[in-house]
């Protein structure tokens, strides 16, 4: 897998850099999304393990705008979906027991939940929902209600476990960095496709590596104070240590066709080659840019279609990992910040609370989980009542698939759910 | 730090204007004259080029007209004299985001840059009214599908959430009132079955029997409000003024307004809502040229992309070379991520975009270089105080292609 070349260009740049400026660089670097803990009041860091026990690594993937998670996970049998949902119903369901079904869209995923890999938590929310995107989106992402100005979640976790260690511990896939990795000292790399830190250089550029190892060099200049320019000198030393072993990592680039460039498959591609390379050992991966799940208009196809892009991505994601022997060390998670209204507008649902959220991945321990949501009782905007928080989502795969303690990431304790089969 | 003369006078033209402008800068004695020439709308405004509506959906989406826009816009960003106006042109376009890619039909987003340029530095009131009732915007915020009997509030939310209000200062009540108020506006798309002959091909049509015209309480106002009516509730709140303001603030000086500040310039603004005016008030204020405001900010892509065209460009490739490198950056005008805007702050310091930044070297024209040494290219790029290691560093690396990808992309040029 691993070319002669990138070996050379890593030789190169470390000549080039001096290998102790990039790693005290990566030690004082990171995006602070939402700005910084007061030293005083930040947690002590939480104990973890990295790398995660038996290499394992977390794949979370965030629908964004909003999931219908009425709609991925049908209440067929319930007189109350129908009649809220009107002509936005699913009316054929894949049955998953008589009672729930997954949205026709998703077939490879059903097979999935037949062989015992999928686990459905249903009535995923939080207190006081409030129905922003914005809002919303930080509490999923800090794993704090109404949080402003804290860290990601998984970027406390990373804190604890890796701090500024490793650079490629925990790895965004997306169009930028993924809030839910700020961490206050900890650093994650984000790569948009699998060409991952290679710039495209003019024409008149000779040598990529040597522009990118005196790039280094010129952010290696002492800085006298916490200035921006500080921190931006920090970014690039960062970037060019993190280049070469994702180059390496990711192996030569394969051709991937325009329409499906950024789409969903191509980022699980990415992250299955992360996933096996020997080169890198990544303990969470946060694919995020996936999907405008907003579906106020236009739900049925539009829903459908993305649904649809979930189901075949996945497949493909699995089927790379178990020919690649580690099926058993990845678990996938979804995320969204919130469901969609109970009630159809008329051609699609405006923002809501609660959502279905699916874990899937040999080690799950498949079936339905959470409790389906009362649509018979629904808050005085229409929304229904959350059954699980969220967080004990987060404490369940924290502690039972990463070994942290989660608790100290969590900022207290929250039930775990039996998601994951036990040892 | 203490900076030179030379550096607060570009400084001056990165925050007023849209790019690095160094060959204004040498003509000027200092921030104060900078100041002047950004805000001086003498000079007559280019006249922007004719698009033809397209007869249907399916013709209007084309790269054509996607084209004669950013070749248009862009070369404003770069070469007008109406400094000011360029950067207010594209705050507003970040205020207001919206995207092609649910828009769809580039003829629709010409047509709300041309509102937006045509109040960029005018009355915010006007702009608003606008944009309430903007097809791009009845399309990306759902406006068109906002009905009486099925309201929907997407357009609603984010006039108040993003637009105006700010968080914190409206209920989940009034998001719906708002909504309702809004409803009933649809976008004439020619060529189908329901399109007007009476309206403008692909203008906003006002349909009554899809409002809902019942009385509705919006943050305390009580009424039969439609949506001029609920703009004017929006305007008449003073959360408008200062968020509007504030953003405004930080976006010129690169620091967030303090509270007495936020308050004081909220109420300049909500005066007449001049927009110029309100830059007048913020640039009055000593912070503006301050010592730390200089380099506070992230160099957006858009904003190096545009300081190496105004300082290296000219080559023929130079217009898709730019927009290749703000695609590789995310920052491609008419495609804001989401309904926030585009990135801004630390948030561009990630590695892919930090990493593609060389994409953006392809813009410039390396036979224009002759053996220029590193101060020089600095120079060029309105970049003044230079650390010696960093320009030292540059002299001694490759050939002057080399050091004219590295110079803009040295961290003196990622800060603004």
């Amino acid at each position: 897998m691993t070319a002669p070349c990138p070996l050379v260009t890593r030789r190169r740049f470390v000549q080039g850099l001096g290998a102790t400026v990039a790693v005290v660089a990566a030690g004082r670097y990171g995006i602070s999304v939402w700005g910084r803990h007061p030293a005083a009041a930040a947690p002590a860091p939480p104990p973890g393990t990295w790398p995660a026990p038996n290499g394992r690594t977390l794949v979370v993937i965030e629908m964004g705008g909003g999931n219908d998670g009425l709609n991925m996970v049908v209440p067929h049998q319930s007189a109350a979906y129908h009649d809220l949902r009107g002509s936005l119903a699913v009316t054929d369901p894949i049955d998953l027991d008589g009672e729930a079904g997954l949205h026709p869209a998703l077939p490879s995923l059903a097979a999935r939940y037949r062989d015992g890999e999928v686990a459905v938590v249903e009535g995923v929310g939080y207190p006081e929902p409030d129905l922003s995107h914005f809002a919303s989106l930080s509490t999923w992402w800090s794993g704090d209600p109404g949080a402003v100005g804290k860290t990601g979640w998984l970027g406390r976790w990373l804190d604890g476990a890796v701090g500024g260690g490793d650079p490629l511990a925990a790895i965004a896939i997306g169009p930028g960095p993924a809030p839910a990795l700020a961490g206050d000292t900890a650093f994650a790399v984000t790569v948009q496709d699998a060409t991952g830190l290679a710039p495209d250089v003019p024409p008149w550029v000779d040598d990529p590596a040597e522009l990118v190892a005196a790039w280094a060099g010129m952010a290696a200049a002492p800085v006298d104070s916490p200035s921006l320019l500080g921190r931006v000198r920090d970014a690039v030393a960062a970037t060019a240590a993190a280049r070469d072993r994702l180059a390496g990592a990711l192996g030569p680039a394969r051709d991937v066709s325009p329409g499906r460039r950024g789409g969903l498959a191509a980022s699980l591609d990415v992250a299955a080659r992360l996933v096996l390379s020997p080169e890198v050992s990544p303990a969470v991966l946060y694919v995020h840019g996936f999907g405008d799940f907003d579906t106020h208009q236009g739900q049925a196809g539009r829903h459908a279609a993305l649904l649809g892009e979930l189901d075949e991505a996945l497949a493909s994601f699995f089927d790379a990992v178990a020919t690649g022997g580690a099926a058993d060390r990845v678990l996938v998670m979804t995320a969204s910040e919130f469901g969609r209204r109970a009630a159809s507008n008329g051609s699609g649902t405006d923002h809501g609370t609660a959502a279905a959220h699916l874990l899937v991945g040999a080690a799950v321990a498949g079936g339905r989980h959470g409790d389906p949501l009362n649509l018979r009782k629904l808050d005085r905007r229409g929304n229904p009542v959350h059954t699980v928080d969220f967080r004990s989502l987060y404490a369940t795969v924290l502690d039972g698939w990463l070994g942290a303690d989660a608790a100290a990431v969590l900022g207290g304790a929250h039930e775990t759910l039996p998601l994951l089969q036990s040892g | 730090m203490a900076y030179s003369t030379r550096e607060r006078t570009s400084h001056v033209l990165r925050r007023l204007g849209m790019g690095a402008s160094a060959g204004l800068a040498a003509s000027l004695a200092g921030p104060d004259d900078a100041i002047a020439a950004a805000l001086d709308l003498t000079a007559p405004p280019a006249e922007p080029p004719d698009m033809e509506p397209p007869p249907d959906r399916e013709s209007a989406r084309n790269d054509r007209d996607v084209e004669t826009a950013f070749r248009f816009w862009l070369g404003q960003m770069a070469g007008s004299p109406r400094l000011v106006e360029e950067r207010l042109v594209w705050f507003w376009h970040d205020h207001f985001a919206t995207s092609l890619r649910k828009v769809r039909a580039p003829y629709l987003m010409w047509q709300q840059h041309l509102t937006i340029r045509r109040h960029a530095t005018g009355s915010f009131a006007e702009l608003l009214h606008a944009i309430a009732v903007d097809p791009a915007m009845l399309l990306y915020l759902d406006g068109a599908a906002n009905r009486r009997g099925a309201v929907n509030e997407n357009f609603g939310r984010e006039v108040m959430e993003l637009f105006t209000l700010g968080r914190g200062s409206y209920s989940e009540d009034d998001v719906v009132a708002a909504a309702r108020a809004f409803s009933g506006w649809v976008v004439n798309v020619p060529g189908r079955p329901r399109s007007l002959d009476r309206a403008d091909p692909w203008a906003a049509v006002f349909v009554p029997f899809r409002h809902d015209g019942g009385s509705k309480n919006l943050l305390g106002v009580t009424g039969r409000l439609d949506a001029a009516g609920a703009v004017d509730v929006l305007l008449g709140h003073p959360a408008t003024g200062e968020h509007v303001a504030a953003k405004l603030y930080r976006c010129l000086v690169g620091l967030p307004a303090d509270e007495p500040t936020r308050k004081s310039l909220g109420a300049v603004f909500r005066r007449d809502y001049s927009t110029l005016a309100l830059v007048e008030a913020i640039v009055a204020d000593p912070a503006f040229t301050s010592d730390a405001a200089v380099r506070a900010r992230v160099r957006t892509p858009l904003e190096r992309a545009i300081g190496i065209a105004q300082g290296f460009a000219g080559h023929d490739g130079a217009g898709r070379a730019l927009v290749r490198g703000l695609r590789a950056a995310g920052y491609v005008p008419w495609l804001p991520p989401n309904v926030a805007g585009f990135p801004e702050g630390e948030r561009l310091l990630d590695p892919h975009r930090l990493i593609h930044g060389f994409d953006l070297a392809a813009l410039a024209d390396p036979r224009r270089l002759g053996g220029a040494g590193g101060a020089e290219l600095f120079a060029r790029l309105g970049v003044f105080d230079v650390d010696p290691a960093t320009l030292d560093r540059l002299d001694r690396t490759g050939g002057p292609a080399v050091r004219l990808a590295l110079a803009v992309n040295a961290p003196e040029y990622l800060v603004a």
